[in-house]
C-alpha cells in the first residue's frame, strides 16, 4: 500500500466512523429503549445528529468554573484521545509499532477517564449553591459545614471508576495479549489470522463478556452510571456544558461507542477497521450490536450504588482473570 | 434495624451536599441538605415552603362554595380528596344529609384517585431507582385510571365532583360509565399484579430497596407519620375504617413490617387491589336515587373539623362559617409529618439511596407548602 492510499484509507475510515457513530446514541436511547419502554420516543437521528447540530447554534454560556476555558476545552481533549485510539488501531499505522500497542490504547482510554475527574472538579454549578439565610438561621442543622458541589461528588466517583470501576475493561484488553503473547496490535491481529478469532475460544468468550461490562462502565450507562446518577449528581461532570461544548460531549460519546466496538473487533476477531476491506462491515455491525445490547441491559436495571457496584465489578474482574488464565491453557 | 438510623443533631459533620430546590429526582421543589461522610448520609435537613401560595389566606372571606373549589387547587394529585374534605366540613357544620348514591360516587372517585396516586408513586419511585422502563410501564397502566377520572370529572386533574350536599350532576354514573369503570378495574387488577410480580422478583431492584430508608415503628409513631408510610412500619391504622362513607364496604388494611423502601412500595402496591375491590363493591351496590341534596340553608357555624384518609394519609380541613363565608381556614396535609420523618429515614445510607428514602413517603410538596404553627410541648 502506498502512503497515499494509506492516507485515503485512514481518512475514509475516520469519515465512516464519524458517520456511523452519530447514529449510535439514537439507536441506543430511542430506537431500543423507547420501544422497550412502550413509548414513541424522538427520531433516531435526534440524540447523535440533530441535538449536536442544534447545540452548535446555541448561545455559549460561561460555566461557573474557576477555569472556564479549561473546562470547556476538556470535551475536545476527550474527543482527540478517542480519535487517536481509532487511528492507532487502523492497520495502516501498525508501522509505528510502539504507538500501536495495547499500552497506548490503555493510556488513551485512561486520558478519557481522567478527564471526567477534571470536569467534575472544575465545575461548580448553580445546582449546589448555598442559600445563606435558611442554612445559617437559628435552628438550621450544622450551619458551619463545608458545601460540596454535586460535580465534586461526581469527580470523586470518577476517581473511583479509574481506580476500580474500569478494571473489567482493562483486564479484558489483556486477554488477547495473553493469548497472542504480544502487546502489539499487529501481533494480535496476525495471531488471529493464523489461529482464528480469539472470540471463538473459551478465554475469548469470557473476555468478551468482561469487555462488554467494561464497555458499559466506561460509557457510564445504567446500571453503572454512578458518574451521572439522576437521583443525586444529575449530569455530574457534564452538567455545565452548553451549546457547542455539549455538542462535543454528544459527538464524543457516539464516537467512543464506535471506537470501543472497533477495539473489540481488532482484539477479539482480528478485524481492525479498514475502509479498503469488506471487514469494515463487521466493525460497523459490532458497533451497532453493542449499543443495542447495552440499551436492553440498561432498560431493565436500576442504577447501582457502591453496595451493588463493587461486588459486580469484583465478580466481573474475577471472570476476566479466569479468561486470562484460560488463555494459557 | 439500622443502627445509624437515629437523630444525630449533635454530631460534628464537615461536609454537606445540597439537592434542590430544583433537582431531577424531585417532581416538586424542595431542598434537602445531606450531611455526609464519604458519601454516607449522617444527617439530613429537608426544607419546604418554596411553593407556598397561602391558600388558607385566599380562602378567608370567600363564599363557601368558591372556597371549596379553591381547595381542589391545593394539589394536582389528590385534588378530589381536598374538595371532598372541605365539603365535608361545611356539611358537618350546617348538618346536611348527603344522599347515599352521592356518598358511593364520592368513594369511587376517592379510590380512583388513590389508584392514580399510588401508581404515580410507583412510577416516580422507579425513576429515582433509575429504572425508567418500570416507570414508563406504570405510567402506561395509570392511563386507564386517568381516563376514567376524565370520563367522570371531565378533567384529568381537577374533577370538581363534590359539592355541598352531594355531587355535581355531570358526574352522575350512568350504565355506560359504570361498565367502563368495571372494565378499567379488570385491566388494572391484571396489569398491576403482573407488574408487582415482576417488581418483587427482580433481584437488582430488591437489592436497591430492601433495608434502605428504614423508619422504625417507634419513630413513625413519635414523628406522627401517617397513611401508608405509617402502615409500612406495621401499624394497622387507616382512617377509612372510621369514615361513615366507607361503612358499607369491606376492605383489608395493608400493613408491612420493615418500614423500609420495599415495605412502602409493597404497601402501596397491595393497596391498589383493595381500592379496586372497594370500587367494585360500590358499583355493585350503587343505590338509586338523587345525587344532590339541595334542601339546606346556609347558616353560621363555629370552627368545624374534618379528617379523611387520602392516598398519603390523614388529611385535615377546618373552617368556620360567617354569613356564608369561610373564616379561619386550616388545611393540614399528611405529607408534612411524613416528610419530617424521612429526615431520619435517610440517615445511614448512601447519597443515592437518600433520595429514595425521602421519596418513599410519597411526598407532595405543593400540598404541604402552607403556613404551619409548630407548638413545642
Amino acid at each position: 500500500m502506498t502512503p497515499i492510499t494509506s492516507l485515503i484509507a485512514i481518512i475514509g475510515t475516520l469519515i465512516v466512523a464519524l458517520l456511523v457513530s452519530v447514529w449510535l446514541p439514537g439507536i441506543e436511547r430511542k430506537f431500543v429503549q423507547a420501544r422497550i419502554q412502550q413509548r414513541v420516543g424522538p427520531p433516531i437521528s435526534s440524540a447523535g445528529i440533530m441535538a449536536p447540530l442544534k447545540f452548535f447554534f446555541k448561545e455559549t454560556i460561561k460555566p461557573h468554573s474557576p477555569m472556564p476555558k479549561l473546562y470547556n476545552a476538556l470535551p475536545i481533549v476527550s474527543f482527540l484521545s478517542v480519535l487517536f485510539i481509532l487511528l492507532i488501531i487502523m492497520p495502516q499505522l501498525y508501522v509505528f509499532a510502539a504507538f500501536t500497542s495495547i499500552i497506548a490504547i490503555v493510556g488513551l482510554l485512561k486520558i478519557e477517564e481522567v478527564i471526567y475527574m477534571f470536569m467534575g472538579s472544575l465545575s461548580k454549578s448553580v445546582m449546589s449553591l448555598k442559600m445563606p439565610f435558611p442554612d445559617i438561621i437559628k435552628g438550621a442543622k450544622h450551619p458551619g459545614t463545608h458545601r460540596s458541589y454535586l460535580e465534586e461528588l461526581s469527580s470523586l466517583r470518577a476517581y473511583r471508576l479509574i481506580a476500580f470501576g474500569s478494571f473489567p475493561l482493562y483486564i479484558a484488553l489483556f486477554v488477547p495479549v495473553a493469548m497472542s503473547r504480544s502487546i502489539y496490535l499487529s501481533g494480535i491481529v496476525a495471531y488471529q489470522q493464523v489461529h482464528g478469532p480469539i472470540l471463538f475460544t473459551l478465554a475469548g468468550v469470557l473476555g468478551a463478556i468482561v469487555f462488554f461490562i467494561g464497555y458499559m462502565i466506561l460509557l457510564n450507562e445504567y446500571p453503572f452510571a454512578i458518574l451521572k446518577t439522576k437521583a443525586d449528581v444529575i449530569e455530574g461532570p457534564l452538567m455545565e456544558y452548553a451549546a457547542k461544548y455539549r455538542a462535543y460531549v454528544y459527538i464524543t460519546r457516539g464516537f467512543l461507542m464506535f471506537v470501543l466496538a472497533s477495539i473489540f473487533t481488532t482484539l477479539f476477531l482480528g478485524i481492525p477497521p479498514n475502509l479498503f476491506s469488506w471487514t469494515i462491515l463487521v466493525t460497523i455491525a459490532v458497533a451497532l450490536i453493542f449499543p443495542i445490547l447495552m440499551a436492553i441491559m440498561s432498560a431493565f436495571s436500576p442504577i447501582f450504588t457502591y453496595k451493588q457496584f463493587y461486588p459486580t465489578v469484583a465478580g466481573v474482574s474475577v471472570i476476566g482473570i479466569l479468561a486470562i488464565l484460560a488463555s494459557f491453557l | 434495624m439500622n443502627e445509624d438510623n437515629k437523630i444525630t443533631d449533635k454530631k460534628v459533620i464537615e461536609t454537606e451536599i445540597t439537592m434542590g430546590t430544583v433537582h431531577s429526582a424531585a417532581i416538586e421543589p424542595y431542598r434537602v441538605r445531606l450531611f455526609v461522610e464519604d458519601e454516607i448520609v449522617r444527617d439530613a435537613e429537608i426544607t419546604i415552603g418554596i411553593n407556598h401560595r397561602g391558600i388558607e389566606r385566599i380562602m378567608e372571606g370567600l363564599p363557601v362554595e368558591k372556597a371549596n373549589s379553591l381547595t381542589e387547587k391545593i394539589c394536582g394529585i389528590c385534588s378530589n380528596s381536598h374538595i371532598w374534605n372541605s365539603v365535608l366540613v361545611a356539611e358537618k357544620a350546617i348538618g346536611i344529609d348527603v344522599p347515599e348514591r352521592a356518598q358511593y360516587i364520592r368513594v369511587i372517585m376517592e379510590e380512583l384517585e388513590r389508584l392514580h396516586s399510588h401508581m404515580l408513586y410507583l412510577a416516580h419511585g422507579s425513576e429515582v431507582l433509575g429504572h425508567e422502563t418500570f416507570a414508563m410501564r406504570v405510567f402506561y397502566i395509570r392511563e386507564t385510571v386517568m381516563e376514567l377520572l376524565r370520563m367522570i370529572g371531565g378533567n384529568r386533574v381537577q374533577y370538581g365532583v363534590s359539592i355541598i350536599g352531594g355531587i355535581r350532576p355531570r358526574c352522575e354514573l350512568d350504565e355506560m360509565r359504570i361498565q367502563k369503570i368495571r372494565e378499567g378495574m379488570d385491566i388494572i387488577d391484571e396489569k398491576i399484579l403482573e407488574f408487582a410480580d415482576r417488581f418483587v422478583s427482580d433481584p437488582m431492584i430488591m437489592a436497591r430497596v430492601t433495608g434502605v430508608g428504614i423508619l422504625s415503628q417507634k419513630q413513625a409513631i413519635e414523628l406522627a407519620a401517617t397513611g401508608p408510610t405509617l402502615r409500612s412500619t406495621g401499624v394497622e391504622l387507616d382512617l377509612r375504617r372510621e369514615m361513615e362513607a366507607y361503612d358499607p364496604f369491606e376492605f383489608d388494611i395493608i400493613t408491612q413490617d420493615d418500614g423500609d423502601v420495599k415495605s412502602n412500595l409493597l404497601c402501596r402496591v397491595l393497596e391498589i387491589p383493595e381500592a379496586t375491590k372497594i370500587i367494585r363493591q360500590a358499583l355493585d351496590h350503587l343505590p338509586d336515587g338523587k345525587i344532590t341534596n339541595r334542601s339546606w340553608e346556609m347558616q353560621d357555624a363555629p370552627i368545624t373539623k374534618s379528617y379523611i384518609e387520602v392516598p398519603r394519609g390523614k388529611l385535615y380541613h377546618s373552617y368556620s362559617l360567617e354569613d356564608g363565608r369561610v373564616r379561619n381556614s386550616i388545611v393540614r396535609t399528611p405529607s408534612i409529618t411524613n416528610i419530617g420523618a424521612m429526615q431520619y429515614a435517610a440517615v445511614g445510607h448512601h447519597i443515592t439511596d437518600a433520595q429514595l428514602a425521602i421519596v418513599q413517603c410519597d411526598p407532595c410538596f405543593t400540598c404541604t407548602d402552607r403556613a404551619i404553627q409548630i407548638i413545642k410541648i
